[in-house]
């Protein structure tokens, strides 16, 4: 038996944790902790990175491609080869590009695969002739792209994780990172509070793991973020606590934001949000006299209609603190998954090429074509959300999807599903017959993220290569490999001519400049990766803005910011605002934790949690099944009693039916859907 | 005195990898995190008892000390006659259903043959989870508590002034 250690990084949040698998001839037998390396992680490990090889071998996965035989949703397919396969949807993709025009298709990419197959995948569709392209960046960071990218000029995290620990200050905002990264918590955000004394604000309407070591915690009803950050906004002004030296170098706008800020006094923000105007007061104190600070978000603030704007507020909250470019602050928000930002930075959004320049950037646009051999479409495409009612509309008649699992993911599931039952021509790609999947006509077997080679960019910028551990089941290919087959069988094949991913990587660094220096070369002798920008292989950033802003002047840019209502509030028909949050053990749309036993095990089931006094006001005990319901539809839940969430807030995990009671309204700027809150009414299902 | 696992309860989230790492190792956790209402959380395992209840009580002599001072079971000699899962104060020994024999922490025997540390102290992110001798364990807090007055005496001259006085 040939045992080796194969190096990768961790599939599933964006932490960059590296570790090795125990690979037998193939066969994943186990994990083994990376103490030898300087990695992130410090050898550490999260319950979902110790079992992150069990879902590779689960019964479920798919070994050979199927098309299906059933009603779209009904889940029956009949095997084919891999010829019939690629052969049909070529066909098919031709057909409806003749007959409808090439607007009519759309593809979706995965924060779960590599940078390379992204890649591809966007510049298949490009070369299809549209522009129709997007991953779920649009349902977690993109108003936090949005934001930042309107105030800074860049999204980014700003700063290495090390400096969090000279952090004096740490805000964490709609955030729970001892649930959703436990090992960034435990590694740097505790050691900051526990070892070095740093002060800790948490704004979360629950009592969080991560609340329970704030020295402030404030509680805003869903959405209301922004009326708290008006108000911090508002302090720091009026009373001059901001650093005037800093704003009157690298800031503009100070005085129009003032004026705006004016009206949104801590009293004000009270009566929207419910937070006691003097801890806003105390939090903005604290926060802008520290001198170092670290804000991080996340979907808390993210997943609203006011997303955007709540981002902007929160930006300049720094801005104006100047806790930017320099030791000992840190600015971002959190992906999600493993490569949420450099799936990203491949172009596969809807109006950006890759290396995120916008899709108008004349001198990008040539110089990618150039690399490319032909044109780039004009016209931008649409976003994620958006696809779903250009289905129901039947402007969009076949929808090609990679590794994600949008019937799931998506807000007002009971929409998804009817646009799923009447699209013309449905392609999923991935690892498991996931919900999306049963709506399928052909369903490809994808190589899960052990059983390839790849690049993967974690939140803090580092880019990082994760080696093939393991043989993919049955017929399983790597989803770059798929792609590549399909161009080819579409007669572009000279425009993908790969025959690994070194291949692709070489060719994204010759396209996208921030990457020309994390070559397959480098990435391979260092496992520790480099930060990006990397303009060359002796370089990379571990510091953003250290001499100006990424704007266009170099200046921060202070825009007003009103405040916005979220996208549904409750009233006197639907009472409660009903919130979502993650479990430590499961991710996403369970598709792969849900199938790995050991954390399905411990955390099986979804209940809803309800404060102590109003679920005596209803008559609801611990354990009591709850009705929830909202404008869309109903689940029934197990009521989970306690004082850990603020009175008129309910709050679910939303890894398995949450998604149905959603409302689909978006952010104005990022197309967000509001995902985070929606209103609702719950009563005690008897007997 | 022999290393054990030693927990740091102000830095336990509960996030069960350690858990799941012992399960990965032995194919059932021999670690439990406990969750109070108040937030509060603990992992716990055996706790390796310089004079052992477990091993006084068996009577096969099943179970005993290894050179690093873990107490071991002999999967052979076990009889599964629960005398040392009744005498445990700590009910860590349980029953391997499937074997008929007890089952129970043996500080990862495997793992710590070839250097590693233990494998629920190898995940636990926070390092809640510590193993080490009591001595250096202690010293370590206590360290980093006279380091701290250290450095509130040089910033305040307060350590300066209550040693004066």
């Amino acid at each position: 038996m040939a045992e080796k250690l194969v190096p990768v990084v961790c599939p599933w949040c964006s932490v960059g944790c590296r570790f090795y698998i125990v690979s037998v001839n193939g066969y994943p037998k186990k994990i083994e902790f990376d103490y030898e390396h300087d990695t992130r992680n410090h050898g550490k490990l999260c319950p979902k990175g110790v079992s992150s090889f069990q879902y590779l071998r689960h019964p479920d996965r798919l070994k050979k491609p199927l098309k299906r035989v059933g009603e779209r949703g009904e889940g029956k397919f009949v095997e084919i080869s891999w010829e019939e396969a690629i052969r049909e949807i070529a066909q098919k993709l031709k057909e409806i590009r003749e007959k409808y025009g090439p607007e009519a298709l759309a593809f979706l990419g995965s924060e779960r695969c590599s940078i390379e197959e992204n890649y591809v995948l966007q510049k298949l569709a490009r070369a299809l002739g549209t522009n129709n392209l997007d991953y779920v960046c649009r349902m977690c960071q993109s108003t936090a792209v949005a934001g930042k990218g309107m105030v800074l000029g860049h999204p980014g995290l700003t700063n290495p994780f090390e400096d969090i620990l000279k952090a004096k200050v740490i805000v964490l905002w709609g955030y729970n990172p001892a649930a959703t990264n436990p090992v960034f918590f435990g590694q740097y955000i505790e050691k900051a509070i526990l070892d070095n004394n740093a002060t800790l604000i948490v704004v979360d309407p629950r009592k969080t793991k991560t609340a329970k070591y704030a020295d402030i915690h404030l509680q805003p009803y869903p959405g209301t973020d922004l009326a708290v950050a008006l108000a911090m906004l508002n302090v720091i002004i009026t009373e001059e606590l901001y650093d005037k030296d800093f704003v009157a170098e690298r800031a503009e706008g100070l005085e129009e934001l003032a004026k705006t800020v004016e009206k949104y006094t801590p009293e004000w923000a009270e009566k929207v949000s419910g937070v006691p105007a003097e801890l806003i007061r105390k939090a903005a104190i604290t926060f802008a006299t520290a001198g170092t600070a670290a804000l991080l978000t996340n979907e808390g603030v993210n997943q609203h209609a006011n997303g955007t704007r709540t981002v902007m507020a929160l930006t300049e909250m720094m801005v104006l603190c100047g806790y930017f470019g320099k030791e000992g602050v840190m600015s971002g928000a959190i992906p999600g998954a493993h490569n949420g930002m450099g799936a990203g930075l491949m172009g596969i959004e809807p109006d950006a090429l890759p290396g995120k320049f916008p899709l108008h950037a004349e001198e990008h646009k040539k110089r990618i074509e150039e690399v490319w051999g032909f044109e780039i479409p004009e016209k931008p495409g649409i976003t994620y959300v958006e696809m779903i009612d250009a289905i129901l509309e039947g402007k969009l008649k076949a929808l090609y999807v990679m590794g994600t699992n949008p019937a799931k993911s998506l807000p007002n599931l009971k929409k998804v599903e009817e646009a799923f039952k009447n699209i013309e021509f449905l392609v999923v790609q991935d690892i498991f017959l996931t919900e999306t999947a049963r709506y399928a006509d052909i369903v490809l077997p994808a190589a899960a993220w052990f059983e390839k080679d790849g690049t993967a960019i974690s939140f803090e910028r580092r880019v990082q290569r994760s080696f093939k551990a393991a043989d993919a089941p049955g017929e399983a290919k790597p989803d770059w490999e798929i792609i590549v087959m399909l161009a080819k069988e579409l007669g572009l094949g000279e425009y993908f001519n790969y025959s690994d991913v070194d291949d692709i990587l070489r060719e994204i660094n010759r396209t996208i400049p921030p990457l020309a220096g994390a070559t397959p070369e480098r990435l391979k002798k260092n496992l520790q990766g480099c930060m990006i920008p990397c303009p060359d292989e002796s370089t990379e950033t571990p510091r953003l803005f250290v001499q100006g802003f990424l704007t266009p002047n170099g200046k921060a840019q202070l825009i007003p910011v009103e405040y916005k209502e979220p996208g549904e509030v409750p009233d006197e028909e639907y009472p409660f605002w009903l919130t979502n949050y993650r479990l430590v053990g499961h991710f996403h749309t369970g598709t792969m934790s849900h199938r790995s036993k050991s954390l399905s095990k411990r955390w099986p089931e979804e209940y809803i949690e309800i404060n102590e006094n109003d679920a005596k006001r209803l008559g609801i005990k611990d354990g009591d099944l709850v009705k929830v319901e909202t404008r869309r539809a109903a689940l029934v839940l197990k009521a989970r009693v306690t004082p850990h969430i603020r009175e008129g807030v309910v709050a679910v995990p939303w890894h398995w039916n949450f998604n149905y009671l959603t409302k689909d309204v978006l952010d104005e700027y990022a197309k967000m859907p509001e995902l985070k809150t929606a209103a609702c009414r719950i009563s005690k299902v008897e007997g | 005195m022999g290393k054990k696992i030693f927990i740091d309860f102000r830095r336990c989230i509960a996030c069960k990898a350690c858990e799941v790492a012992c399960e990965m190792e032995h194919g059932e956790a021999r670690i439990r995190v406990f969750e109070f209402p108040d937030l509060t959380s603990v992992a716990f395992n055996c706790r390796h008892c310089e004079k052992a209840p477990c091993m006084e009580v068996c009577p096969v002599n099943a179970l005993s000390k290894d050179e690093d001072g873990a107490v071991i079971l002999d999967p052979l000699k076990c009889i599964g006659c629960l005398m040392c899962g009744l005498a445990c104060p700590f009910g860590v020994p349980k029953v391997d259903e499937y074997n008929k024999i007890m089952d129970k922490c043996d500080l990862c025997a495997h793992r710590r043959a070839e250097g590693k540390l233990p494998a629920c102290v190898s995940a636990c992110p926070t390092e809640a989870l510590k193993y080490g001798d009591i001595n250096d364990v202690l010293w370590a807090r206590e360290g980093r508590i006279i380091a701290q007055l250290k450095d509130i005496g040089d910033r305040t001259n307060v350590l300066e002034a209550y040693i004066i006085r």
